[in-house]
């Protein structure tokens, strides 16, 4: 059994949809959010919040579970 | 830290301590490993608990007991409050302490305890035991283990890795914030829920004494995709018409699962327990001593299992139907009051507990509260119904 990453497979670039941001200032390092991140792109260590741009699906499901509203999706400039 | 053991636990928290003692009790070798650097910090809880279901974990102790508390009290928008008849006697806990205080009666009990140590990822072979790889203090190391207990908590990511069904519906997710404010003149004697849709859009806030003045003020809130405040806004708004001005000693947020448990908790060499399994009971978020009835079975299960060979998921099941033996029909109750009283419109909720507030609840019968249901808004009572049937008339 393979550990660590889901069977979603990297599909086309998602980037023109933007990307979810954290705002460090706001972010208590919970894990709110990893829990509901359906491909596991959320990675949380001690102080430090990952996201992978790479497969996050922009679903934006984590950004309401935010107690804080630390999470938002923000279009490319 | 050895390198096999035929039980490892991930999580110190209340659930993976006592998975950890039960397996050691029964003369398994355990290690129970907690990726932060302090067992019990950072609190990421209401901290209220049954006496007398967390005496028959531990022995009680003063120095992890902030409050006694008698009852209950529901609060509606409007401010009329209905104080409950007193049922189990609850506590409000120094989770910091009390959680410390478990991992350490498993370390008595023989299991090995660390900190600072995080599974990066698990394999089971075709010898048919996991491959952990761990940081410990920052150092990669390997670890053998013929059982996985997950109890690495909400964000934990041991059942996913185990192959389990874990991301829930957000509108089974409760997102929560709290502050322990300091200068609150509250009855240090009874915990107080606030209901109302405006205070707390599908959720509650609460109010929960922790002595000399001090109180963890909190709010759960069912998440809304299309919400746009977060829950520490509402919070905020609630502790400025309640507590304006009180010193804030401690902030604490989380996302609290209340779906019900995962539809399935076991797999292969691997059983979830506590907010990784779900086990948070689905209409308050109540989750310590439900992880730790979670932790007690699925060790049991373990010592079992161990016993006979067999890790396979399928004579892991026991440790489902241990769960559901104890909790399925209750939770299963909870879960509908939930998705029943969400649906039940402000006014209506605001007129019924205002009705409540009137009568003489400490000889509060069914009955008066099903006339009462009746009353303001009957389709509530068909989803009540069942749980007054089962739950008040056994001796639960």
């Amino acid at each position: 059994m393979q550990s660590g990453t889901t069977d979603t497979k990297p599909k086309t670039p998602l980037t023109a949809l933007g990307q979810v941001v954290v705002n460090y200032d706001r972010c208590s390092y919970c894990g709110a959010c990893v829990a509901v991140c359906p491909p596991d792109s959320i990675t949380l260590h001690d102080a430090t919040l990952i996201i992978d741009q790479n497969t996050c699906t922009r679903c934006r499901r984590c950004l309401p579970a935010c107690p804080t509203g630390a999470l938002t999706l923000e279009l490319k400039p | 830290m050895k390198t096999a053991y035929d039980v490892v636990v991930i999580g110190a928290g209340p659930a993976g301590s006592i998975a950890a003692r039960t397996a050691a009790q029964a003369g398994l070798s355990a290690l129970l490993m907690e990726k932060r650097q302090e067992i019990g910090s950072p609190v990421r809880c209401a901290e209220a608990v049954g006496r007398d279901t967390a005496a028959s974990f531990i022995a009680l102790d003063a120095r992890w007991i902030a409050a006694e508390i008698d009852t209950f009290s529901v609060t509606n928008s409007r401010g009329d409050c209905v104080i409950l008849p007193p049922g189990e006697r609850t506590l409000v806990l120094e989770r910091k302490l009390f959680d410390r205080e478990l991992a350490h009666t498993a370390a008595k009990a023989g299991a090995d305890v660390v900190v600072k140590t995080r599974a990066v990822s698990m394999l089971r072979n075709a010898d048919g035991k996991w491959h952990l790889a761990l940081s410990h203090h920052g150092d990669d190391t390997k670890v053998e283990a013929r059982i996985v207990i997950g109890a690495d908590g909400t964000e934990g990511q041991s059942a996913r890795w185990a192959g389990l069904k874990t991301v829930p519906e957000l509108k089974n997710y409760y997102s929560a914030a709290q502050y322990l404010l300091a200068g609150v003149d509250v009855n240090p004697r009874i915990c107080q829920y606030h209901l109302g849709w405006s205070i707390a859009p599908a959720g509650y806030c609460w109010v929960f004494p922790k002595g000399d003045g001090q109180a963890n003020v909190g709010i759960a809130i069912a998440v809304d995709p299309k919400g746009t405040r977060s829950a520490l806004d509402y919070l905020d708004d609630f502790v400025e018409r309640c507590f304006p001005g009180r010193a804030v000693l401690a902030q604490v947020v989380g996302g609290i699962p209340i779906s019900n448990v995962l539809p399935r908790m076991v797999s292969d060499g691997y059983m979830a327990v506590g907010d990784a399994a779900h086990q948070s009971d689905p209409l308050t978020a109540g989750g310590i001593t439900n992880g730790m009835h979670g932790g007690l079975f699925a060790a049991q299960t373990a010592v079992n299992a161990i016993r006979a060979g067999d890790t396979s998921a399928r004579f892991l099941s026991a440790y489902e139907k241990a769960w559901d033996a104890e909790f399925g029909g209750l939770y299963r109750r909870l879960l509908r009051i939930r998705e029943v009283l969400f649906a039940v419109p402000e006014h209506k909720l605001d007129d019924m507990i205002a009705h409540a507030a009137q009568l003489d609840t400490t000889h509060l019968s069914v009955l008066d509260i099903v006339k009462l249901v009746v009353k303001v808004h009957p389709q509530l009572l068909l989803a009540m119904l069942p749980y007054f049937v089962s739950d008040t008339l056994s001796s639960h």
